[in-house]
């Protein structure tokens, strides 16, 4: 129980500290933005409606993501290191394990609420995204724009009430911020199931697309992945290097079946190479939400296992790097 | 290895190495340190002689490349060993975006420490330290000072057996220097140990017990401070000041009865002492708007005096 309040207390600050810097506040608004505004300023269908605001939110959501759990992830563990605050924990009654998946789960924690907050910001986009309608008086392509105004808005209105209160009650400014941009994205959630695009009284009476949700979640737990794999390499490995090998890894990830899979009978190198790197494809469900598609439980929960896997195969690697790494303030 | 030590190592070495694993600098050679409990010992040395090192092998942050360690009886890494020590280190660690009492309770929870007992300790220690008036702003934007004076509160949080102070006044003004001197020498009067590394050798001269001093990572000197400091073929003495033929009287008999010129010198304040005395006077006028609010009071779970202080710590 008291090694349980231990790792709660320290994912709990690695959460608070994540969640307190300004690049991730900026990495969420960014996403949040662009996945709001896209659909208000790209005019293409893309073949079908909503697919462009749908795919985008979700390749946002994705390479957004990437940043900002590579960041959280390198920033908690290198970053302690080098300010020594990692030396500072350690040295009291925290074992390395306790200390290194501590850490993981306070960064999981925001990347899910990133993650959170970039479905909602793809949900209302798909809404946002321009459409044909047959209505008295209209009778062909409109968007949503009251939705997408409230949505590409959302940031900056989070940003002014967090001032105000950062003024008023002296709470920090960063992590104000980011829930109220949460809540923020939740109130016009609620408002566009009540209200029609024009601002009428409809209850749920606009169709939404809800299997974008399971779509979400599985770029949710390749950022999760990303995050262990940063985490692992932190031990060893300052804050630039680790993102740099992480987008190394993510490139070589996307782009595994290309160029392991097609040779991996053929070859050894490649065969391996293709199991061993996370195979980031599996978690992009965006081509099968077309035509109005779903992630089948059984794909979804074969997606959930490989990551799963990979989540648990790397944060094994890490506390086994971190437990022999010598903890020193980093240069 | 002597089960009754606070501190023993034999042999400690430490080799740095680079990304190739090949030997970059050799910071501890062959390190053999005895501190008993309750007392003060200091660890002196010039810059890169490897105290910080051995500090950081004594709590199981570094692993040695050889020898042994035992902390309190036990190994350096077993977690129960760190429960009863308290660390401060050469450079103010703390989390930037936590405001102090954050950060205080935050390191209450690593040691366990019930809710209560975090709070009361807490609000104990930053009027023990002189920032209650400060506890909402975030540490980040402190002083080096304020951020030391935070760092020594975490290191005392768990009420801890043995205290490791590395570079304690390192940024502090001197009626902090004097804050921390005085709750050393209160520390150690109720049975704790502590291990100081300074470069400042008034401090360690006023407070430490023993010492050791290293250069090139090994022991050059160690010994009790004022075995190691006392000049066997000279005398001083003070008196009451001397009318100028009264004095010369004086003078003529020494210099009759010992047979060389004696060197007579008038007592007068140190600057420690002058400082600590104008500010302590215009403390009685003034209030405290920004920075520390001085205070003499060390927190209560820190004072309760210990009735039988352990063999072989004498206090200065």
């Amino acid at each position: 129980m008291e090694r349980l309040r231990q790792f709660q207390a320290l994912a709990g600050l690695t959460a608070l500290e994540a969640l307190r810097q300004p690049l991730f506040l900026l990495l969420t608004a960014a996403c949040v933005m662009a996945t709001g505004l896209a659909p208000l300023v790209l005019m293409h269908q893309f073949g079908e409606e909503g697919r462009l605001a749908r795919d985008g939110g979700l390749a946002f959501h994705f390479v957004f993501g990437l940043f900002a759990a590579g960041y959280a992830a390198s920033s908690s563990l290198s970053g302690e290191m080098r300010r020594g605050t990692a030396a500072a924990v350690l040295s009291k009654p925290v074992g390395r394990a306790t200390f290194f998946l501590a850490k993981y789960a306070g960064v999981a924690a925001v990347v899910l609420a990133f993650s959170l907050c970039a479905t909602v910001a793809t949900l209302l986009a798909e809404r946002v995204a321009e459409r044909f309608v047959m209505e008295p008086g209209i009778a062909g392509f409109v968007t949503d724009t009251r939705t997408g105004v409230l949505l590409g808005l959302a940031p900056l209105v989070a940003f002014a009430a967090a001032g105000y209160v950062n003024w008023r009650r002296r709470r920090p400014f960063e992590s104000t911020a980011f829930v109220l941009l949460a809540l923020f994205l939740a109130a016009i959630a609620v408002w566009a199931c009540l209200f029609d695009r024009l601002g009428r009284w409809a209850p749920f009476r606009t169709p939404t697309q809800w299997a974008i949700v399971p779509a979400s979640l599985l770029v949710a737990l390749g950022l999760l992945a990303l995050a262990a794999l940063a985490l692992a390499l932190s031990t060893r490995l300052g804050a630039t290097p680790t993102m740099a090998l992480l987008v190394a890894f993510f490139l070589l990830g996307l782009m595994s079946d290309h160029w392991f899979g097609t040779r991996a009978a053929d070859s050894l190198a490649s065969a391996t190479l293709y199991r061993l790197l996370p195979n980031w494809q599996h978690f992009w469900m965006a081509d099968e939400l077309g035509g109005g598609g779903t992630v089948s439980i059984r794909y979804g929960m074969q997606a959930a296992l490989y990551g799963v896997a990979h989540i648990v195969g790397v944060l094994c690697l890490g506390v086994a790097s971190f437990h022999g790494a010598d903890v020193e303030t980093r240069g | 290895m002597n089960a009754g030590l606070a501190i023993e190592t034999n042999g400690l070495v430490k080799v740095f190495r680079d990304f190739w694993r090949r030997p970059k600098v050799r910071a501890v050679d062959g390190l053999d340190l005895a501190v008993r409990p309750g007392e003060i010992f200091g660890l002196l040395g010039p810059n890169g002689s490897g105290k910080s090192t051995t500090i950081k092998m004594l709590l199981g942050l570094l692993r040695p490349s050889f020898g042994a360690i035992r902390v309190l009886g036990r190994a350096p890494r077993d977690v129960a060993t760190k429960k009863r020590i308290g660390y401060l280190p050469e450079e103010t660690c703390l989390y930037n975006y936590l405001t102090p009492r954050e950060t205080l309770d935050f390191f209450g929870k690593l040691f366990h420490l019930e809710r209560a007992a975090r709070r009361q300790r807490t609000e104990q220690l930053l009027d023990m330290v002189g920032l209650a008036h400060a506890a909402h702003r975030r540490v980040g934007e402190f002083s080096k000072g304020m951020a030391r004076r935070i760092g020594l509160a975490q290191a005392l949080v768990n009420d801890p057996q043995l205290v490791v102070l590395d570079e304690p006044t390192s940024g502090l003004d001197p009626i902090g220097c004097r804050q921390v001197k005085d709750l050393m020498l209160a520390l150690a009067r109720r049975g704790k140990t502590i291990l100081l590394s300074s470069h400042l050798l008034a401090d360690v001269e006023d407070v430490c017990d023993r010492i050791a001093i290293l250069y090139n990572g090994r022991v050059r000197a160690h010994g009790s401070v004022k075995t190691l400091l006392r000049q066997q073929d000279s005398l001083c003495m003070t008196m009451p000041a001397l009318p100028p033929a009264t004095l010369e009287r004086v003078l003529k008999s020494v210099r009759k009865l010992v047979g060389a010129e004696p060197e007579v010198n008038c007592p007068s304040m140190d600057l420690e002492q002058f400082f600590l005395q104008v500010v302590a006077e215009a403390g009685r006028v003034g209030e405290v708007r920004s920075g520390v609010a001085h205070s003499d009071q060390l927190a209560d779970f820190l004072t309760n005096e210990r009735a039988d202080p352990p063999p072989g710590a004498p206090r200065p």
